[in-house]
């Protein structure tokens, strides 16, 4: 399958469009007002609310996730790095201490800050990573991710090392809901506009061909740094906003391998590089996370273990794929298409490429 | 200046600890093109089989090492007949993320049993021998590195005369051709993984006494066999032993001129090393062994 091959269902203007489009456009609209009316609701208790605040988090993580996984096929086990980074950068300028009087930054440019630094080291990292192929990329981002834990637990005089730092608390929970549900709604809206630019198509064609898309004059190592870089800026944002959130970060909790693997299983549950699948994979993944594994805490790593070997094993388009699948139209009415072709993109073990 | 010899002998006593880590990890890559990322698991519960055999029965690690080398291959043998298997043929991202599920689920049912605690086994070969005033041997270390070197010597022997071992590297060079030729690849394959994970229990046992055993040890563990694998050239034996000691050479290195440095930065600079070997010789540096002949030994 060559890269205009795969660019039609994506890029040509006005695929999807029509009443499934509108339907979805529709369907989208009734759940972000149910969504937005959520906090006004009687009986919405600040529990509830920061409940759904984290799950936004991690539905908004695995949609970045999902741009250089789903997409150009670059899976990515460190994703949880950016978080991390960000969450330190704001929770570092936000606790800024001299002698005497308190300077830390205000907390809206803290945050910007803090999702602009983890972008910006996410274009020097992926730079040198995105040289590397399959699974190689995938390991030295797992990588990336040990070290900056590493580093940060070390780093003491400015990261506070496994003590960590405290931030000025900020006890809105309404207004960290609604932020990050506008962040998410953004985000899908991007998502749902880049897989009908060229951008994006050149994306795709990056995961099914890499080198067929370099002849054919796409300049690749600029597009995936640049789509690895927002993704990196993009997380980083939510990290930023869970430290203030948080008040309090440390190596611990703000480098959790677990956002990684909840981003990777959210969007494969769902259908990696579709629009639809990470939100719908998080979502299911979280509900699962609150009605079951709430009363079997100790098994929670086990049975997401598990969970992920059966959804690699059986489920390997995703719930959109499969429902693609059999013919329900629902995947066209959520504006997208699957994957038509079984996941290829990193079956390259060679780190050289074609020799 | 002795304390450069001193680092020098802690770095190669480094690197045969973990050219035996590395090599169950190296042959798998290699032979099935399988990314082991449950393979710092698979360490971990050798170094609890070790460490229970020590604990409860008072059994040194250096005894309980064959037991639990057979334990291991009965239970790698398993894990390749359910899982391994049907993720062969499949892309390698599909076998990274089982694997990588094996190792979450290795994870939490060590912590359920074992708690979180950090454990260590006891051996009578401790202690230091005394060379001059200020250089010393860690005994224990030594004889991890003799048997390191007497395991790479016997692989290199069975991979290159014996029949099966023949055939492990045939299945690994061309899998069709072997096929045609009559070697039974899928039994091949299962050996090898079984072979593989007792070589790996053993890395565990023997690093029982050395490395607090943990339920969440084994992520940097596989982190470094990734990194020497992948410097040394996948399934290549002796560039197993070689890049170990590189690995170790590094890490002593590091920790006698960089303050502060433990063992935690030391992965960093592993993982440094892993992206700086990847991205300026991504076909290896001892060999340009590529995937397919990659048993070559």
């Amino acid at each position: 399958m060559n890269a205009g091959d795969v660019s039609d269902g994506a890029a040509v203007p006005g695929a999807g469009a029509g009443r499934p489009a509108m339907l979805a456009g529709l369907v989208a609209l009734a759940i972000v007002v149910l969504l937005v009316l959520v906090p006004v609701l009687p009986g919405t208790s600040n529990a509830t609310l920061l409940t759904l605040t984290l799950m936004l988090t991690g539905t908004g993580v695995a949609i970045n996730w999902n741009l250089t996984g789903g997409f150009t096929g670059y899976v990515d086990f460190g994703h949880a790095v950016w978080f991390g980074i960000g969450a330190y950068a704001t929770a570092i300028l936000m606790s800024l201490q001299s002698n005497g009087p308190q300077v830390g930054w205000p907390p809206v440019p803290a945050i910007v800050i803090g999702a602009l630094v983890a972008g910006a080291l996410a274009a020097v990292v992926g730079r040198a990573t995105m040289r590397l192929k399959g699974p190689y990329f995938s390991i030295a981002m797992l990588g990336t991710f040990v070290a900056v834990r590493e580093i940060v637990r070390v780093w003491s005089p400015l990261t506070g090392g496994g003590v960590g730092l405290t931030l000025p608390p900020y006890l809105n929970r309404a207004l960290f809901y609604y932020v990050e549900l506008a962040l998410v709604v953004l985000l899908v809206a991007f998502t749902w506009w880049l897989r009908r630019t060229r951008f994006g198509a050149a994306l795709v064609a990056i995961r099914e061909d890499e080198v067929g898309a370099e002849t054919r004059g796409i300049d690749t190592t600029r597009l995936k740094t640049a789509i690895f870089s927002f993704a990196g800026l993009s997380t980083g944002l939510f990290g930023a906003l869970w430290a203030y959130q948080n008040t309090f970060v440390d190596p611990d909790i703000a480098f959790v391998e677990v956002r990684t693997i909840d981003a990777v299983m959210g969007t494969m549950l769902g259908g990696l590089g579709t629009v639809a699948g990470p939100i719908l994979g998080a979502a299911a993944l979280y509900w699962l996370r609150e009605v079951l594994w709430a009363h079997l805490l100790d098994y929670h790593l086990l049975t997401q273990g598990v969970l992920l070997i059966v959804i690699v094993l059986f489920v390997p388009r995703g719930l959109v794929g499969h429902l693609d699948r059999r013919g329900t139209s629902l995947a066209e009415l959520w504006g997208l298409k699957s994957p038509r072709r079984r996941r290829g993109p990193t079956a390259r073990a060679d780190a050289e490429g074609p020799s | 200046m002795s304390y450069f010899a001193q680092a020098l002998i802690n770095g190669i006593a480094l690197g045969g600890m973990y050219a035996l880590l590395v090599l169950g990890f190296s042959i798998i890559w290699g032979v099935m093109g399988v990314i082991n990322l449950a393979h710092g698991e698979f360490v971990m519960v050798g170094a609890y089989l070790a460490w229970m055999a020590s604990e409860f029965w008072d059994v040194d690690p250096f005894v309980s090492a064959p037991v639990v080398f057979l334990v291991m291959v009965l239970f790698g043998y398993a894990v390749q007949r359910l899982l391994v298997n049907r993720v062969i043929d499949r892309s390698s991202l599909v076998s990274l993320l089982v694997m990588f599920g094996v190792s979450i689920i290795l994870q939490s049912i060590m912590k359920i049993v074992f708690s979180a605690d950090f454990r260590l086994a006891n051996t009578d070969l401790d202690g230091a021998w005394r060379l001059t005033d200020r250089l010393t041997i860690p005994v224990t270390r030594f004889w991890v590195l003799v048997v390191a070197v007497g395991v790479t010597a016997g692989l290199s022997l069975f991979l290159g005369r014996s029949r099966l071992g023949k055939s492990i590297r045939a299945a690994a060079q061309n899998r069709e051709a072997a096929r045609i030729v009559g070697v039974d690849v899928p039994k091949v394959y299962a050996v090898t993984f079984a072979l593989c994970i007792g070589l790996t229990g053993v890395a565990g046992a023997l690093m029982s006494p050395l490395l607090a055993v943990q339920p969440f040890q084994g992520p940097p563990l596989t982190l470094k066999a990734f990194a020497v694998t992948a410097m040394a050239g996948l399934g290549s034996v002796r560039g197993a032993l070689g890049g170990a000691m590189v690995l170790g050479l590094v890490e002593a290195m590091l920790a006698l001129y960089v303050d502060r440095i433990g063992t935690n930065l030391a992965v960093v600079a592993s993982f440094v090393l892993l992206v700086a070997a990847l991205v300026l010789r991504p076909q290896g540096i001892f060999k340009g062994l590529r995937h397919v002949d990659a048993t070559s030994t």
